[in-house]
């Protein structure tokens, strides 16, 4: 007879990579150390916000569609028009989502399981970009910052550039921009985290690109 | 002359990009010879004495290189597994093995040579007008003329070689290399333009490669230039294609990780400057190994150090033709004779009794013995691009070739294709262009970027549109030389002649068009560069009219013929897994790919998983089932509309089943739902049609009623779906779950909780079932999806529990005739025929396909009904399985009454089960049909009274 009470639930990551072995479990800092990696973040809380324009929500999250910006230590993601993705550790997500005005047509959705995420981080990090995506990665039309949703190795993901900020946290604010390297975050369906993982990694062979 | 001229290795040359200290050992026909890194197979070839490389395609000419570049069309060989391979452009590596193609038994005795005897019959349209009659030949036809076919051998052993893809968002794309080619990169990059630069062949600088001291010092300081400038250059590589808005294509050949590398580049502005291509000249004899172009013949003196010849007559209609015979004579040479065109000498034949030239005769009748006949006529201008943007080139007599038509906003061409000037002109030409197009750009982006959410704020208004203020390169007059007073070859790749084209004129093929489609000249692996001009020229005498009114075919994608492996390029196959993957795999499980999913189709023995899970327990991984979240006060609503029976009413913590059907009736998906909270649903869909059935929700939401207050949310794989089916399923369920109550009356049939499972938080828990027995299907979070199913296995060892695959949940759901949306259905099924009449509720508001289904319920009603009926049905003998869609047919006849849907072995039952659709009156029960099986026997079955084979009143899954 099993008890119930006894069992201890482990997070697992829809990714394995060769470099972190059960990655996601823990969120490593090796992504910092390399010209160019790959590191899965799958273990970040993300919590989907829907809203209707004018609803107080909205004007709290006050991120608009395309675009995304830290506060209180999570990252808030405009993904699509009236709709949030908030990024962050879990008590930082928690508390702020526990802030959210309900009033009016809002809704919030745990995505932690549902979507994975991988940080595509490098100076060629766009380069690896443009082999499995067609959209622009340039600063001019993705700026640190941007949210966009494409296919990325046919798979429909949501990317957010976000070179400044590390796990809940700017990075090293007195680096000087030019040398902080432009940094991607890749979420996509759980179930296709492993064949993109593989697929990203696949393609950016040719500069380097490693499992963090 | 006598004895053949063998070419040979020159001493070195100033412009040599040969590389003297790299031998290179290879075979070329199974002989062993050697070159120099940085030699073509052509040149190396040459080096090494071969004049003769091919066989024509038609008539099995002997063929010796004529341009000694990319566009070659006698240079195609076999260079190991690789057919067709361009000789004049690839680059000699270590230990290659060349051969000539399509000959027998030798490139020197090919006994298919032959067709030139029959030659005269072989006119254009030969193949047409020949074995069109009796059609039922066509197969043996096709037998025999496939052996005559041109190419090389393709060995399908070859493994695949990595071809790869990447995107690329230029501001200014420039093709081509040449000097106006890299000014203009050059200058756009300079005015702060994103530039790539693309060069057909392996070196930057064009002609000025093969020409003077100062011209090549001059490429080689724009290329530092370029460099220094921020261009990415890209040599080896050819724009293929220019498309909508700029879209461009690229085929880069020399990538060091990928064999070709498509890019596909989205250029704000394409400046064309691809040069010109020197023109062959149409004479009797212009194929004979031997007859070469001035350009050919100073790229292989400059370039590669090789002496084409012994003895030269030079038909020169232009500088470069002069030039060549400059250079002709500097590396000892014999210029027997310049034929200067310009003076109005002419060239009449190339002749020999052998099979390279050894004479000459000229116009007025001399004749001059020789080795090599050089000709310089003139360029075709390659408006290739330009016509992919719209352009229509327009012809100039006095220059004696096309020109572009008109300006383009954002496609600008510079170089010899506009016009002609010295190399400082052309220099300024492109530096004026770059600048132009990066100016244009920058609008062009200002304005883009201005109107993409996501794209940095520009600052400004828009800038005004650049005028083009550049000053128009001159034309330098050229005399018209197309065809002499005798007839030749007009297209080298496909033996067409200009006698020929003026046959398929007289025959009335008066268009271009027309000519091109039946004579196939132009057609070859050419694709017009050479012969386009001279085929126009030809129909033009032919027909007494003059080129600009024969106009030009038109050019189309690709530029220059792309290999399969090329578009195919990165190959990206999605796959999807659940997070109980890496369990099923290790533990034997078989998988199947459903849709994209990964799944297990059985761990060994589908038979014994059913019968485990009817006795015992089993359990089943069924995340890919798709699941949407839905919240707001009008899901009700969007319920009612989706689904045809009634939703209004469905009380907190139950479940409802119902189907779903398009505007026609037809049956769209089904499934469950169920209530969490007041606003809170969760909706389940078949695999197959999540992403439909999202789409078809938004669709009714964003479109139909943007008023109602719903958000739906896909979260199909943020769950983790595991059903738990048997007799014993409840008391495992207890051991994991310590608050949620499963007692019967608790947590009765067709009902949804909510609670902690293995100590998992958050979980979801239906008591429903597909495979009719007492089961629960838990939807846990993703995350913790396999330790959840590790947990079942472990609290369920004393069960008896067994994980069960799809092959058995398919055999169980047809014993207990659940039918399957797209396998017991099509796309035609209508709901009635599903025998769920009654879930279709006419008395409701407005819901998806309500017309079209009130009209098929009257129909299906009717005793002149058509309808199919879905029914389950049962073999006479319960060892015959019938295959799935096997016919059924009426007794003693072939009219058909319907087909086998599904089929299986019975496990529990010991018999053969179907479902299957059929004519109505046939599907009353006890009716005795017949059934088509696969090796033609037929066999009878009987209409059983209800769906279900096992369990009809479902005591097993209500208990």
């Amino acid at each position: 007879m099993v008890d119930p009470n006894s069992v201890n639930p482990v997070f697992e990551s829809p990714i394995t990579s060769t470099n972190s072995g059960s990655a996601g479990t823990s969120i490593g800092t090796s992504a910092d150390q390399a010209a160019l990696t790959l590191a899965d973040e799958s273990s970040l809380t993300k919590t989907l916000i829907r809203a209707e324009p004018r609803t107080k929500a909205e004007r709290q999250l006050d991120v608009v569609f395309g675009a995304s910006r830290l506060v209180d230590g999570v990252v808030i993601s405009g993904q699509r028009p009236s709709e949030w993705l908030v990024i962050g550790e879990a008590n930082d997500v928690s508390t702020f989502v526990d802030r959210i005005d309900r009033e009016g047509h809002v809704s919030l959705v745990d995505h932690t399981h549902s979507r994975a995420m991988m940080r595509l981080t490098g100076l060629d990090a766009s380069r690896v970009l443009e082999k499995v995506c067609s959209l622009d990665w340039s600063s001019e039309m993705t700026p640190n910052g941007a949210v966009v949703s494409a296919s990325v190795a046919k798979v429909g993901c949501d990317i957010v550039r976000n070179d400044t900020f590390r796990h809940g946290s700017a990075l090293a604010s007195s680096a000087p921009t030019e040398v902080i390297p432009p940094s991607y975050w890749i979420a996509c369906d759980r179930s296709f985290a492993q064949y993109l993982f593989d697929a990203i990694l696949d393609a950016g062979q040719e500069f380097g690109l490693l499992p963090a | 002359m006598s004895g053949e001229f063998k070419p040979s290795r020159l001493g070195p040359q100033s412009g040599e990009v040969i590389d003297r200290s790299a031998t290179i050992r290879f075979t070329w026909d199974s002989k062993v010879m050697t070159g120099f890194a940085g030699d073509t197979i052509a040149s190396a070839l040459m080096a090494n004495g071969v004049r003769i490389v091919s066989r024509s395609m038609k008539y099995h000419r002997p063929r010796g290189y004529m341009t000694a570049d990319y566009w070659d069309p006698n240079g195609f060989v076999q260079v190991g597994d690789d057919p067709n391979v361009r000789s004049g452009h690839r680059l000699l590596e270590p230990g290659m093995t060349i051969d000539p193609q399509n000959v027998w038994p030798s490139l020197d005795h090919d006994v298919k040579a032959a067709n030139g005897f029959v030659g005269r019959f072989l006119t254009a349209g030969f193949y047409y007008k020949t074995f069109i009659r009796p059609q039922r030949l066509w197969p043996a036809f096709e037998k025999v003329l496939s052996t005559f076919a041109p190419g090389g051998t393709v060995d399908l052993d070859t493994p695949h070689r990595l071809h790869d893809k990447r995107y690329a968002h230029p501001d200014v794309v420039v093709a081509g290399g040449g000097p106006a080619g890299m000014a203009a990169a050059i200058a756009a990059a300079e005015a702060g333009a994103r530039v790539m630069l693309v060069e057909h062949e392996h070196h930057l600088g064009g002609h000025l490669l093969w020409g003077s001291d100062e011209d090549r010092a001059l490429a080689a300081k724009m290329r530092d230039a370029a460099d220094v400038a921020g261009v990415e250059i890209l040599t080896d590589s050819t724009v293929t294609g220019r498309y909508e808005d700029n879209w461009v294509s690229i085929v880069q050949r020399n990538h060091p990780l990928a064999v070709e590398r498509l890019i596909k580049a989205r250029a704000t502005s394409l400046v064309v400057a691809p040069g010109l291509i020197e023109r062959p000249y149409v004479f009797a004899g212009n194929d004979k190994p031997g007859v070469m172009l001035s350009g050919a013949v100073r790229r292989m003196i400059n370039m590669y150090a090789v002496k084409p010849g012994s003895r030269a007559v030079v038909l020169t209609a232009n500088a470069d033709g002069d030039a060549a015979v400059a250079d002709l004579r500097d590396v000892g040479v014999e210029v027997a004779r310049v034929v200067d065109a310009r003076a109005g000498e002419n060239v009449a034949s190339a002749n020999g009794p052998g099979r390279t030239v050894e004479s000459v005769t000229l116009g007025d009748g001399t004749s001059i013995d020789c080795d090599l006949l050089v000709t310089a006529v003139g360029w075709t201008a390659p408006t290739s691009l330009l016509n992919m943007a719209a352009d229509r080139p327009v012809y100039d007599a006095t220059a004696a070739r096309f020109f572009p038509g008109g300006p383009i906003d954002t496609v600008l061409s510079t170089g010899g294709l506009t016009g002609d000037g010295t190399v400082e002109q052309l220099v300024e030409h492109g530096r004026a262009t770059g600048r132009l197009a990066a100016e244009r750009s920058a609008v062009a982006k200002h304005r883009i970027q201005a109107h993409t959410a996501r794209a940095a704020p520009v600052s400004g208004d828009e800038p005004a549109w650049p005028h083009d203020l550049r000053a128009a390169l001159g034309r330098d007059p050229h005399p018209e030389l197309f065809r002499s007073t005798t007839h030749g070859i007009v297209d080298f790749s496909e033996d067409v002649s200009s006698k020929d084209l003026v046959g398929a004129a007289a025959e009335g093929f008066d268009s271009v068009e027309l000519l091109k489609r039946f004579t196939t000249a132009t057609m070859g692996p050419s694709q017009g560069k050479l012969e386009t001009v001279n085929t126009v020229a030809v129909l033009a005498e032919a027909r007494g009219e003059t080129i600009e009114e024969v106009g030009t075919t038109v050019w189309r994608p690709p530029y220059a013929p792309i290999t399969l492996g090329a578009l195919a390029g990165r190959i990206f196959e999605p796959v999807r897994v659940s997070s109980i993957q890496p369990w099923h795999e290790a533990n034997g499980a078989v998988d199947i790919l459903a849709g994209a999913w990964k799944r297990p189709e059985h761990y060994g023995d589908p038979a014994a998983e059913v019968m485990n899970t009817r006795t015992n327990v089993g359990i089943i991984d069924v995340t890919p089932l798709g699941k949407l979240d839905l919240q707001g006060p009008d899901v009700p609503k969007l319920l009612s509309q989706l689904y045809t029976n009634k939703w209004m009413q469905l009380p907190v913590g139950s479940v409802r089943y119902g189907i779903m059907c398009a505007e026609d009736g037809v049956v769209l998906d089904d499934g469950v739902t169920a209530r969490l909270g007041d606003e809170h649903y969760l909706m389940t869909t078949t695999s197959s049609g999540a992403a439909t059935i999202w789409e078809w929700a938004e669709n009714w939401l964003q479109t139909e009623h943007p008023e109602w207050q719903v958000h739906v949310t896909p979260v199909t794989t943020g769950l983790c779906s595991i059903n738990i089916a048997g007799p014993n399923s409840r008391t495992l369920l207890g051991r994991l779950c310590p608050d949620i109550d499963l007692d019967p009356d608790a947590f009765p049939y067709m009902h949804v909780r909510t609670g902690t499972v293995a100590g998992v938080d958050d979980c979801i828990a239906w008591r429903i079932g597909f495979t009719g027995e007492l089961s629960y299907e838990i939807h846990v979070p993703s995350g913790y999806g396999l330790h959840v199913w590790n947990a079942l296995l472990d609290a369920g060892a004393d069960l008896g529990i067994k994980p069960f695959g799809l092959e058995a949940q398919r055999i169980m759901r047809l014993e207990k005739g659940h039918f399957i949306v797209g396998q017991d259905t099509d796309g035609l099924t209508k709901a009635p025929s599903t025998g769920l009449a009654p879930l279709i509720k006419l008395d409701k508001d407005d819901f998806a396909g309500k017309a079209e289904l009130g009209w098929a319920l009257d129909e299906f009603a009717s005793a002149e009904s058509k309808a199919p009926r879905l029914v389950a049905i049962q073999p006479t003998d319960p060892t015959v399985v019938p295959h799935e869609a096997s016919q059924i047919v009426r007794a003693g006849t072939n009219e058909i009454l319907g087909r086998i849907t599904s089929s299986r072995m019975s496990p529990t039952l010991g018999r053969s089960i179907c479902l299957g659709q059929v004519a109505i009156d046939a599907a009353a029960p006890g009716t005795m049909l017949t059934i088509v099986l696969a090796d033609g026997t037929r066999t009878t079955a009987e209409v059983m009274a209800r769906h279900a084979h096992f369990d009809p009143e479902g005591e097993r899954l209500r208990g």
